[in-house]
């Protein structure tokens, strides 16, 4: 399979900056055995023969890359808004490929049969029509206008409401949500997925949120995350192939997916093919 | 990637895989016990390189189709059923007759395309035994008299180990075990494993029939064993 | 009842199930395990030395297996979940609480080291789950020869409720069920209980709810 391709260009999220020690953590990037650790203060990554590699501590993540980012690593301006809280979840490591696990939190679909009664139930399956775009200025995927109902859509909600949703792909393994906030309506609670692409078919993924919700303990926030995505994660070690297609035929989308068609058109078009199938086998 | 309508699909998509240069049987090939898949669910299993999704309906009608969903390629043998159809476990969409899509739940109006459809493998149930082929055989399976399905079990060694340990040689073996006159279908899976269907005499009593269980899991273990010493 | 908890604790759900099964209401205290390490800080470790949850406290109780606090719920609610009160099924009913504790030990640890990235020898592990998963399935089998659906005869117990979490999530830990049947219907079984919750990774029996309509059958016929 390739080396990375343009993959190899672009920022990956490789531990938490919370977490780091002196004596490092030994982990991999796309095939390649790295080291994360913390030197004179300041986190520092190193790759197999010791070279030192790029390094940005954002979001409560350290990240870095194989190659030469020409862009610095994408801001998430709401996470500097005075009053949110912001939560580091912790790694979850999944057998699949990074591009099927940012895929997956782009859908809306699976709420009923996946998180049944928290974020989805039947009947209530309908996906309406929404608005996707690719924003040619910040070469970004857009969703807007999603909505959904669900009974229970944040710790902090108390019975069934239609939320609305917006999602954004902001790097070939990272995106952003944005969902209505029940305690401060008008503004968006932010909900991230930052993956670590292992090899194409292991991914180490790094939920992070910036909540308005000054009530909920931390610890009830890290547990609701932790909850939607390991029901997720049965799903995403069990899809065939593993690989995420990006040639039209191989599978079937409907409506509901266009977040997902976007999403495939975008990383084939840069060439963004670690961890995806670029010809049906 | 195109769209037809709501819904958009190519008829590529539903042609079985063949991904491995594994042979895949002509004849049929014992795949599970039909106790083992009560009616109204769904188990995993396998026919060469293929993976199947072998479910039973509320009816009672057994049926073996690609485990992988057309939609977004979840498996189907981790599915739900609900009276005559197979529905995916990711987001739903529901499947009756020949595999054919009937219901999207993202879109409740919609009538999904004849081209949404699951492949279909050949099926049939005899003497207690669910058996799978790719292509449908001249003839029904095998009927054995005078015995019934008792256990399916994997071994962690080659179908031939597994033959000879059974002390005969192909794929459908009659023996002594422990005593007792069986029946012993092997199946071949992937990774040089095998699965064992084994049928024990009608009418045995359970005491029996534990005898034979503890004869088969040390058997099990003795092929193991010597499958690991040649490794 | 306090029950300290993680919601990704298998040991922690055989208990948040068993209340749930016998609807005993418990206060639930979340314990930041992962990725906060809590149930290694000075107050978990003065409730529990041995830095492990589930915990469950009543009135001065603390009890730090979940086997012994399965135990204790049922004795306490709902004393048929102990099993039948013979010699043999209340041994038969410990013999599965002590195989549980193997459950733990071997099909637990590899799915914490495959989804949570603790440490462990993997490939052992994955030996000892292996060995367990097969003596349960030759159990169950020869249960439903007699009949029986659960491990303790024909009812469910808190030894079901026991093997139950660690075996369902066997495969977060690289150990696929298909090669075991009779865990397969077992499993179904416990699943339709009245009052059955999940955990996440293992979903509920969907096929319980009716399938909603417009049924596109219907609108086939229409259309036509
Ligand atoms: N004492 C056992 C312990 C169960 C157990 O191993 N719990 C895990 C969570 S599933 C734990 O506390 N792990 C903490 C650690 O491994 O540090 C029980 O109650 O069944
Ligand atoms: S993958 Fe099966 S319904 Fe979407
Ligand atoms: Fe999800």
């Amino acid at each position: 399979m390739s080396e990375g391709g343009a993959m190899r260009d672009q920022w990956y999220p490789v531990g938490m900056t919370k977490q780091l020690t002196a004596q490092g953590r030994d982990t991999m990037l796309m095939g390649e055995p790295i080291r994360v650790a913390l030197a004179g203060g300041a986190p520092s990554v190193t790759d197999g023969t010791g070279r030192a590699l790029p390094v940005i501590d954002r979001f409560g993540h350290v990240w870095t890359s194989l190659g030469q980012p020409e862009k610095d690593l994408f801001t998430i301006p709401e996470v500097d808004q005075p009053g949110r809280r912001l939560v580091d979840v912790g790694v979850c490591r999944v057998r699949c490929s990074p591009l099927r696990a940012v895929e997956n939190f782009l859908d809306i679909a699976h709420f009923p049969f996946v998180h049944t009664d928290i974020l989805g139930s039947e009947p209530h399956t309908e996906v309406a029509r929404y608005e996707v775009e690719i924003r040619d200025d910040v070469d970004e995927v857009w969703a807007t206008k999603v909505k959904f109902f669900q009974p229970q859509a944040a710790k902090s909600a108390e019975g069934g409401i239609t939320t609305d949703y917006m999602y954004r792909v902001c790097a070939p393994t990272c995106s952003v949500l944005y969902k209505t906030c029940p305690p401060k309506p008008g503004e968006w609670d932010v909900i991230a997925l930052f993956v670590q692409p292992l090899t194409e078919t292991l991914c180490d993924v790094w939920p992070y949120m910036a909540l308005y919700d000054d009530d909920a303990e931390m610890t009830d926030l890290i547990h609701f995350q932790q909850m939607i995505f390991v029901q997720d994660r049965s799903v995403l070690e069990n899809q065939l192939p593993a690989l995420l297609p990006l040639d039209p035929g191989r599978e079937i989308p409907t409506r509901a997916d266009m977040t997902s068609i976007a999403y495939r058109r975008w990383l084939k078009r840069h060439g963004f093919t670690y961890g995806a199938q670029l010809v049906a086998a | 990637m195109g769209m037809m309508g709501a819904a958009c699909s190519d008829p590529c998509a539903s042609a079985p895989t063949p991904d491995t240069g594994d042979t895949v049987p002509t004849d049929w090939t014992p795949a599970a016990l039909s106790d083992d898949i009560p009616v109204a669910s769904a188990a995993p299993g396998q026919l060469g390189p293929h993976d199947l999704a072998i479910w039973r309906s509320a009816s009672g009608r057994i049926a073996a189709w690609a485990d992988r969903c057309p939609h977004r390629g979840m498996r189907l043998s981790h599915g739900f059923v609900r009276g005559e159809r197979l529905s995916c476990i990711y987001h739903g969409w529901g499947y009756g007759e020949g595999g054919q899509c009937v219901r999207i739940p993202a879109h409740p109006e919609l009538t999904p395309p004849e081209a949404i459809r699951v492949p279909v493998f050949s099926v049939a149930e005899a003497s207690g035994v669910i058996w799978v082929a790719e292509e449908a055989p001249d003839g029904p399976p095998p009927e054995f008299p005078g015995v019934v399905a008792f256990r399916s079990l994997q071994v962690s060694a080659a179908p031939e180990a597994l033959a000879a340990a059974l002390g005969g040689t192909g794929t459908v073996i009659e023996t002594v075990l422990g005593g007792a006159q069986v029946v012993a279908l092997i199946q071949p899976l992937r990774g040089g494993a095998a699965g064992l269907h084994l049928l024990a005499p009608e009418g045995s009593d359970p005491a029996a029939l534990d005898a034979l269980s503890a004869e088969v899991e040390a058997l099990r273990r003795r092929v193991e064993a010597a499958e690991e010493m040649t490794a | 009842m306090i029950l300290y908890d993680y919601i990704l604790s298998p040991s922690c759900y055989r208990v948040r199930l068993l209340a749930a099964l016998i609807g005993r209401r418990l206060d639930l205290w979340a314990v930041d395990v992962h990725p906060g390490q809590e149930h290694l800080s000075e107050p978990m470790l003065a409730l529990n030395p041995a830095g492990t949850i589930p915990v469950l406290t009543d009135d001065g109780l603390v009890l730090t297996e979940s086997t012994a606090i399965l135990t204790y719920l049922a004795a306490h609610d709902a004393p048929a979940w102990l099993g039948e009160d013979t010699a043999a099924m209340r041994a038969r009913v410990a013999q599965w609480l002590a195989f549980a504790q193997r459950l733990t030990d071997s099909a637990g640890a590899a799915r914490a080291h495959d989804m949570l990235l603790a440490p462990g020898d993997i490939d052992a592990l994955r030996g000892q789950a292996t060995q367990a998963l097969r003596e349960l399935e030759a159990a169950l089998s020869a249960g439903r020869r007699r009949g029986e659906s659960f491990l303790a005869g024909n009812r469910p117990t808190i030894a079901d409720i026991a093997c139950f979490p660690h075996v369902a999530l066997a495969p977060d830990g690289g150990l696929p069920l298909d090669p075991y049947p009779s865990i397969r219907l077992w499993m179904r079984a416990i699943r339709a209980l009245d009052g059955f919750i999940e955990m996440p990774g293992i979903h509920r029996l969907h096929e319980l709810k009716p399938e909603p309509g417009p049924m596109p059958e219907v609108i086939r016929k229409e259309q036509a």
